[in-house]
């Protein structure tokens, strides 16, 4: 799917942060940069809740009178309901904040294109296992705080058995709530395992802490950043054949997914 | 009038320094030029003195995160930006773009200031919006935040931004080095460059607030 160019529109991005992952911040900057190439919007800014500039930062980034603001988030929930409506000052999909528009699209986690992202990576890492031999998980952080936050994840669980896609099973597990990533092993009943981060970053949970709930780090280690090379694929770990991606939104193609929620945006409210 | 050409005025009437950044203009036929403000000497000889030549903004991110010994500059106000390199820009977008990854939103900020329309939020208000284990930062004592103001915030504590916020409506800083800062590190005059501006307090800054709040929490509750 393409979008028309928009020169008069800005793009913002918006990110979590972290200011103690260097790492956290990197995929937002990198889809930035992949649109930006592009050179579909007049400008494409990013902006950040734990990183700097802030989301309330952001206005002063803009020269445009029209914005789309995409939360570059895995889910909608907590974050994309109530902090970054709250931050920006929006209250619609169109919200006019001091004499400039504002359009709130849907986080990219809950698009349906991140399915076919998800079984491109679970390929990449794995490509020579036979998926009816292979148990595929989908990992997130989950929270008690909020429902929708593995919304995202148990309906791409959804989609990728619809889809035909093969495997002996596809489930969900996570970080913080039933079921646990840490039972990994316990929830797969196949000699072969695929588990994908659904994360944004490379930062502390996707790269840190879960290597070692699974069994594959005995303690957490440095920042992506500071390894010389990826984690070595597989892991012969608990009796098992394991293979662990990076997270979902270090791919590249996510670009796309930002350009695509811009496009449904635009359908839904048409805006043309 | 874009943020990128009012940049571009701001040079030209003389503007030639943020943070710790020498702007330049018109180097070996290079519209702009930047470079750590101690290699501005080196940044004008020959192939660039021999520093690592960067052409264009791209890199702009990786030269700003992370400091000479490696470690993680979390916030972009620190006076630690790494040397020995100089970044060639064909444009002032180009200029700009880059100035935004080096001091996010910094130009845009005191644009913002200069026209009038730059809202500040204070303390308290940004302590307040603070939510899961952060939330305990809010209850931090005005005393304690303005005692961690003199020790987490300015030059002498790697910010170079000029604090813009109070603790709270009509509660102002305690008057300190921290406090009265300018943003412009070097004691250059103000109108050779454009200031780092603090319009609200950053994220390590409330997290420094939240490791207060818990001590004063456990000191009155008789905890060690």
């Amino acid at each position: 799917m393409s979008i028309a160019p928009k020169p008069t529109s800005a793009l913002l991005i918006v990110g979590h942060g972290s200011t103690e992952n260097p790492d956290s911040s990197t995929p937002y900057f990198d889809h930035a940069d992949e649109i930006r190439r592009r050179g579909l919007f007049a400008e494409v800014h990013c902006c950040f809740w734990k990183e700097e500039p802030s989301m309330r930062e952001a206005f002063y980034l803009l020269d445009s009178d029209d914005v789309y603001v995409v939360p570059d988030f895995i889910s909608e929930g907590y974050f994309t309901q109530e902090v970054i409506p709250r931050e920006l000052g929006l209250t619609g999909p169109s919200t006019e904040v001091r004499g400039k528009t504002f359009h709130y699209c849907l986080p990219v986690g809950v698009h349906s294109s991140m399915t076919d992202l998800i079984l491109r990576r679970a390929k990449e890492v794995a490509p020579d296992i036979d998926p009816a031999t292979t148990t595929l998980i989908i990992t997130g952080h989950g929270t008690g705080l909020n429902q929708n936050s593995t919304k995202a994840i148990r309906d791409q669980v959804d989609q990728i058995i619809a889809s035909g896609a093969g495997y002996a099973s596809v489930i969900d597990a996570y970080m913080e709530e039933p079921p646990f990533i840490a039972e990994w092993d316990k929830l797969s009943h196949t000699p072969n395992v695929v588990i994908v981060p659904f994360f944004i970053s490379d930062g502390l949970h996707s790269y840190q802490d879960i290597p070692v709930l699974i069994g594959i780090e005995n303690a957490v280690g440095a920042a992506a950043s500071h390894r010389e090379v990826f984690r070595h694929n597989p892991h012969y770990v608990r009796g098992k054949t394991l293979y662990y991606t990076s997270a979902i939104g270090t791919e590249r193609l996510l670009a796309d997914v930002i350009l695509d929620l811009v496009h449904d945006f635009d359908q839904l409210h048409k805006i043309l | 009038m874009s943020i990128a050409i009012q940049l571009r005025n701001l040079l030209r009437s003389g503007i030639h320094r943020i943070g710790e950044l020498k702007l330049q203009t018109d180097v070996y036929g290079y519209p702009y030029l930047i470079c750590h403000t101690a290699d501005a000497e080196l940044s004008t000889e020959p192939a660039f003195g021999g520093l690592e030549h960067h052409e264009g903004p791209t890199d702009a991110r990786e030269l700003s995160t992370y400091a000479e010994d490696g470690s993680y500059r979390f916030t972009k106000g620190q006076v630690n930006l790494k040397r020995g390199w100089v970044m060639t820009l064909e444009n002032e977008e180009d200029l700009r773009l880059a100035l935004d990854q080096f001091y996010p939103a910094c130009v845009g900020l005191f644009l913002a200031q200069q026209g009038g329309t730059l809202e500040i939020e204070t303390l308290r208000d940004k302590l307040n919006r603070q939510t899961g284990m952060y939330r305990f930062a809010r209850s931090i004592s005005d005393a304690g935040a303005q005692k961690l103001i003199q020790e987490v915030c300015g030059p002498a504590h790697q910010c170079a931004k000029k604090i813009l916020w109070q603790l709270d409506a009509g509660i102002p800083l305690d008057d300190s080095e921290a406090s009265r800062f300018n943003g412009i590190p070097g004691n250059l005059p103000e109108q050779e460059a454009i200031p780092l501006l603090c319009r609200e307090a950053c994220n390590h800054f409330v997290a420094e607030c939240r490791k207060a709040a818990k001590a004063e929490f456990e000191a009155k509750s008789g905890k060690a």
